[in-house]
């Protein structure tokens, strides 16, 4: 009786295990401790990678029932992000005063709204007026831009990695000729805030106490960017005479953060007009991840770019075990009786940290509890008092996090190129459906089975000289065979 | 007497179809008012519409003094204004304490609740620690009327707390909804005329999406040419039909 009980609540787990231990035990045996270990460890730093990209996907579509096609856009997003960060911010520190000025207009919205709502406007020309202001924002963003050397900017880590990266730190235009620029970005930022206040429009609610904060935000905004035009070529400097290690930790810091800004600013202007039509938001989000890749390409060229890894994991020679790498911080590690890289090792702690991460704030914290809550019934907590389109907003950018989070990790052993985020998209894609749409532990176990499946179908591709797309198939037939057993995916809810 | 909410003449679509088409009602302060009506007259878009959740698209919904049409309906909610949706629709994947806590407004609003809520369904305490989906039906829907007593609610709409529950839980229910009405406001759905007719002193019956008929419940429990007409069968039998 209390057999099945077990049986009927962990069917799924104990099935999965089962097979894993089974094929461990044939895999361990036939192919020898050492390939075995090698493929295995393989698998996990994947696998990992891939929980990260999923992660976020599934828990987008979850909660708003997306399927954000530009996720791997964010993916790569991060690998260049912390690459430019770690090898030569010039170009980040370069563009960082603009995108702070056009913050730093868009948030006056409450604070002009109270007069823009009561102008007198025909219903049917306002509309227009804000078509007209956005346009006008447009145009003012690329007035903003032109004569920019955007592209020298960016080439500046393409040099880096082979001289000395502090000679290349300084081609920013001087302030004289700059300065224009983040002013005629706050005024884009402006014209499409008083867009955003719906002119005319005294349906309007005016919130209280929002003009406050949008004018303590606006300032906070203003003096960043005031201080990010003057420090772009000290800060730059700063950053690449800091400690190499600390300059690594931070550009996955800034990569994520980044990513997670991206992301929310595409919830708010691409996905928020679009959930009341589905069909339309793959078109888009497929759409945007297509002109971020072209944008890549136009500014770094269609190249792959290898990331250096930082000198906690370079140190020449071999530690004798994981414990003894945490003095000589050595490239590899010898791990049960394998010699493995220390990065890699690194990068599959970093997946257990973030599942375990996700799992505290899914399980213990307010935003967790919302979005389980959301996931089943979004009008219910909309009606509980919870500005849901706020978790939205918020969500979509922790997912983007995320998967940047993956690229930086990816950067120092997988090529930085346009494309990389697609190979992790249609992955992460397979991993959510297997896993279940929704479920983020379902993602955790779904990358964990691809993972491994890439790397044994890889070893086994080698030994029997077949092509190396049997592996690529592999996971697209773990996905055919849960599928046929578990429609929904091995955790799924939804259908 | 003072009036907590009006509604007057709203409409509303809900894609193409014209649902609510004339609705108007008010309810006062410290009531129990009960909106009467067959099913598909429009009751619940009705809740739906006053909340936002189903927008309105003219008309005037008046809440404690403010216009809120046009509002979100999260922003609606949070004037004061509890749901209890049909269909005991609580977080099955929380569990019973989460359900509560998340519709805390203010930190401690639960803290501050709990003997309250217990004191009026003591089954929660027991079940507090599991999830929504090992409920049965009748304690779902008191963790359903319970999530909307966690903050300071002015008003609380429920629509059709009966519905499927066995008769011995509808008296639960009716004692529960009776003692609220000492703290709050109650707007009630609810096809049960013996229920509705024993709680409430106000009543609203709905048609094809117009209000067509209103007065005290007292008047109505008399008239039962008016019963018959708008409510036939329903109102003759005894919940938990369907």
């Amino acid at each position: 009786m209390r057999l099945t009980a077990i049986w009927k609540s962990g069917k799924v787990y104990i099935i999965l295990l089962v097979g894993l231990v089974v094929l461990s035990v044939v895999g361990w045996r036939s192919m020898g401790q050492q390939s075995f270990v090698r493929t295995a460890l393989s698998g996990l730093t994947l696998g990992a990678l891939y929980f990260m990209v999923a992660a976020g996907l599934t828990i987008i579509f979850g909660l708003m029932d997306v399927l954000n096609f530009a996720h791997g856009a964010m993916f790569m997003i991060g690998a260049y992000a912390g690459w430019q960060f770690y090898t030569n911010p010039t170009f980040l520190f370069g563009l960082a005063p603009l995108v702070l000025a056009l913050v730093a207009g868009m948030v006056v919205t409450p604070l002009i709204q109270p007069l823009a709502i009561r102008w007198t406007i025909p219903p049917h020309w306002r509309q227009r007026l804000r078509a007209a202001l956005v346009v006008l924002a447009v145009v003012l963003a690329i007035v903003g831009l032109l004569g920019l050397d955007v592209r020298g900017l960016a080439k500046t880590a393409m040099v880096a990695t082979m001289v000395d990266p502090l000679a290349e730190a300084t081609p920013q235009e001087p302030l004289a000729a700059f300065w224009r620029r983040p002013v005629l970005f706050l005024l884009a930022g402006l014209l499409i805030a008083l867009a955003q206040a719906r002119p005319g429009d005294r349906t309007q609610v005016v919130r209280r106490g929002a003009a406050q904060r949008s004018i303590v935000a606006l300032l906070g905004f203003a003096l960043l960017t005031a201080a990010a035009t003057l420090a772009r070529e000290s800060a730059a400097i700063a950053v690449l005479k800091m400690n190499a290690d600390v300059r690594f930790f931070l550009s996955l810091a800034v990569g994520a953060l980044i990513g997670a800004a991206i992301g929310g600013a595409i919830e708010i202007s691409l996905v928020r007009p679009l959930y009341v039509r589905p069909t339309f938001l793959i078109l888009a989000t497929m759409g945007l991840s297509f002109v971020l890749r072209e944008l890549t390409q136009l500014l770094w060229d269609p190249l792959p770019y290898a990331m250096s890894r930082p000198p906690l994991f370079s140190q020449p020679g071999k530690a004798a075990s994981i414990l003894e790498w945490f003095s000589t911080h050595t490239l590899t590690v010898e791990i049960l009786g394998v010699t493995f890289p220390s990065y890699r090792l690194f990068i599959i702690a970093l997946g257990l940290a973030m599942f375990v991460l996700l799992m505290i704030v899914m399980n213990y914290s307010r935003l967790g509890m919302t979005i389980r809550a959301g996931v089943q019934d979004r009008d219910m907590v909309e009606a509980l008092g919870i500005n849901v389109r706020r978790v939205f907003t918020l969500v979509f950018a922790l997912g983007a996090g995320l998967a940047a989070l993956g690229g930086i990790g990816a950067a120092p052993f997988a090529p930085v190129e346009p494309v990389m985020g697609d190979r992790f998209q249609m992955q992460g894609f397979i991993t959510v459906v297997i896993g279940g749409m929704g479920s983020y532990s379902g993602a955790a176990i779904g990358a964990l089975l691809l993972g491994l499946a890439r790397a044994f179908g890889d070893f086994l591709a080698l030994k029997f000289s077949l092509t190396p797309a049997v592996s690529e198939a592999s996971t697209v037939i773990i996905m055919a065979l849960v599928l046929l057993s578990r429609p929904a995916g091995l955790f799924g809810k939804k259908e | 007497m003072d009036t907590i909410l009006q509604v007057e003449n709203i409409h509303t679509f809900i894609g193409q179809f014209h649902i609510l088409q004339d609705v108007s009602l008010s309810v006062e302060r410290g009531s129990i008012t009960v909106l009467l009506g067959r099913n598909g007259a429009g009751k619940t878009t009705t809740l739906k519409s006053i909340l936002g959740l189903t927008p309105p698209s003219q008309g005037r919904v008046v809440f404690d003094g403010q216009d809120i049409r046009g509002r979100r309906a999260f922003e609606i909610a949070a004037m004061g204004i509890g749901y209890v949706p049909e269909h005991r629709a609580i977080f099955r994947d929380l569990t019973v304490a989460e359900n509560l806590k998340i519709a805390e407004r203010k930190r401690g609003d639960l803290d501050r609740k709990a003997d309250f809520i217990f004191g009026l369904f003591p089954d929660l305490k027991r079940l507090y620690r599991l999830p929504g989906n090992h409920l049965s039906g009748g304690q779902q829907q008191m963790l359903a009327i319970a999530r909307a007593l966690v903050p300071d609610n002015k008003l609380l709409l429920i629509d059709e707390p009966s519905n499927g529950l066995a008769p011995v839980l509808i008296e639960q229910m009716m004692e529960a909804i009776r003692g609220l009405s000492a703290t709050t406001t109650v707007l009630l759905v609810e096809q049960n005329f013996i229920m509705a007719s024993q709680l409430a002193q106000a009543y609203y019956i709905l048609d094809d999406g117009t209000t067509v008929h209103s007065g005290a419940m007292a008047d109505l429990v008399k008239d039962k040419a008016l019963i018959h007409r708008y409510l036939g069968a329903v109102a003759e039998s005894v919940g938990g039909e369907r």
